[in-house]
């Protein structure tokens, strides 16, 4: 299938030379990126991006910051074209857990999230059950988290978060410990939740390099740089931005099982050694 | 054979009719060996009842009652004390207040008599403020640990739901750990019980079944003192035992991850 032709819309989240030390040792340094509304004309289009790394190269701390979690030691994470930093619940968070509040219901659950959306209770209990209908949960409301399945617990944690959020979602390792039909299910979620709104946006942080290919319109990987000697630079930054779209492997029935999904894999993959 | 073996495999979880057969089978078997005891200072469960029915008769439930309500209201006030105390280490400035508080919890109590009778006007005030000193410094720094206990991702979950630090503090360690603090209170009320004998020992206005039980020791009335405890061990079951009850009624969740539940 050919790639539809798409363009760029405004920027909807902006990562500015955002740098972060711990007793002043860098972990995080010049971290520069942005995400814009892709346009696809005649149907609606979200953004996904795949944030890759090796462990321990910074990439839970920059979720964080994104999330408004986190203040950065220098630089600034901007949502919505807003002159001020992030502020915590304007970017959703889904961490690798899918913590939810065990004391309190689905439907609890997910009301903390709607009612601060929506102006009365009515309204946002309608918005939750339509959610829940939506992604296969309906008949789930009455329980506590503590009786959800894995996927059925991901699926609530994120209607929680879209909910509350300005149509930015993060998600920390969504592939971690899945089985193969559990991770294509998962990357069809995050399909579905981007193409809900045309700025719906899902950053999700890996660094299982399949699973980010399949899901994501652009990656960034993150790691060290090395200077003119060889050297590695204090701190991780985004050392290399792929478009996906571009290279024909967005959008895509069936990608993974195409020669250049499987050789775009091991570029990243080839890239990933080196950092 | 193997389904009797299993109740020594570990980890291994039986069914509710195991577990009654179980416990059933364990106090017959104490029974008897409280029966066929070769150790003659040991009173026989006949001799017991025949105390329990002479200690009634004298007053023993009137005592119970008395030793009943002073720990309810000692359990009451400690809970209200102990939990705004543990709450309250959310503030910086509260939180080495509270770490000293929960260090008292190694002095005596008999030390500390002599303070408490200076400040309380009554026997019934001084005997319910050293319980209440004794069962709160154990139920702060079991609540304060249950607080230090919570995960990070539970705060950034509150806030990433645009809440508050308030309403952080609402529904991450108030409502987020309130089976916890019915466990807490559990513990403590038993705890309550244990120090309220003491307690009724140093303070021997009002009676209670703590001075009746240092009287019989005192005489060396063996019988008479297994009575008392046998008493204070049902009446401290059934306490602990509602507390369970209220816990399960309100917190339904809490029990569904347990293995043993």
């Amino acid at each position: 299938m050919a790639t539809p032709s798409y363009s760029y819309g405004k920027t909807l989240l902006k990562i500015d030379n955002v740098s972060l030390e711990y007793d002043g040792r860098p972990v995080l340094s010049g971290v520069t990126a942005e995400v814009r509304d892709i346009i696809v004309p005649g149907r609606v289009q979200g953004q996904v991006v795949g944030i890759l790394g090796p462990s321990g190269c910074g990439k839970t701390t920059l979720f964080r910051i994104i999330a408004g979690l986190h203040a950065p030691t220098s630089g600034r994470v901007s949502v919505n074209g807003f002159d001020r930093p992030v502020r915590a619940g304007e970017v959703g968070v889904v961490a690798q857990s899918y913590p939810l509040f065990e004391h309190r219901s689905v439907l609890g659950n997910l009301m903390l999230g709607a009612m601060k959306k929506e102006k009365d209770r009515n309204s946002a209990r309608e918005k939750v059950m339509a959610f829940l209908r939506e992604f296969e949960l309906e008949d789930k409301y009455n329980l506590y988290p503590a009786q959800l399945s894995g996927g059925q617990r991901q699926r609530c944690a994120i209607i929680q978060q879209i909910l509350c959020s300005e149509h930015f979602l993060l998600m920390d390792e969504p592939f971690s410990g899945l089985d193969l039909i559990m991770l294509e299910k998962t990357a069809d979620l995050i399909s579905k939740v981007s193409d809900m709104d045309d700025l719906n946006t899902i950053i999700v942080v890996t660094h299982d390099v399949a699973a980010a290919c399949t899901v994501a319109d652009h990656l960034w990987l993150m790691g060290r740089s090395n200077d003119e000697k060889g050297n590695p630079l204090p701190g991780s930054r985004i050392v290399k931005q792929y478009n996906l779209i571009d290279r024909g492997l967005a959008w895509q029935p069936n990608l993974t099982s195409t020669a250049a999904f499987g050789d775009f894999v091991r570029e990243v993959k080839d890239e990933f050694r080196r950092l | 054979m193997n389904h009797l073996l299993a109740v020594f495999f570990p980890n291994h979880v039986l069914n509710k009719t195991a577990v009654r057969i179980l416990i059933a089978t364990q106090v017959a078997i104490v029974l008897l060996l409280w029966i066929f005891s070769p150790f003659v200072l040991l009173p026989k469960p006949g001799e017991v009842l025949s105390a329990l029915s002479e200690l009634w008769e004298q007053g023993l439930g009137a005592e119970l009652i008395t030793s009943f309500y002073l720990n309810v209201q000692a359990i009451l006030v400690a809970t209200v004390v102990s939990l705004l105390l543990a709450y309250a280490t959310v503030m910086p400035f509260f939180r080495p207040v509270v770490a000293l508080l929960s260090k008292l919890r190694f002095l005596s109590l008999v030390g500390l008599t002599f303070f408490f009778t200076v400040m309380t006007k009554s026997g019934h005030q001084l005997k319910l403020s050293l319980l209440v000193f004794s069962v709160s410094v154990f139920f702060v720094t079991g609540m304060a640990d249950v607080i230090n206990g919570i995960p990070k991702e539970m705060f950034d979950l509150a806030r990433t739901l645009r809440m508050g630090e308030w309403r952080v503090v609402w529904e991450v360690i108030v409502l987020g750990q309130i089976d916890k603090a019915f466990d807490v209170l559990r513990q403590n009320a038993a705890i309550g019980w244990m120090m309220l004998t003491m307690v009724e020992g140093i303070v021997r206005s009002e009676g209670g079944v703590g001075t009746i039980l240092l009287d019989q020791n005192h005489h060396f009335r063996l019988a008479a003192v297994f009575a008392i405890q046998l008493t204070i061990l049902i009446l401290g079951l059934f306490q602990d035992y509602s507390i369970g009850l209220f816990k399960n009624l309100l917190c339904p969740y809490a029990a569904l991850t347990l293995e043993r539940n």
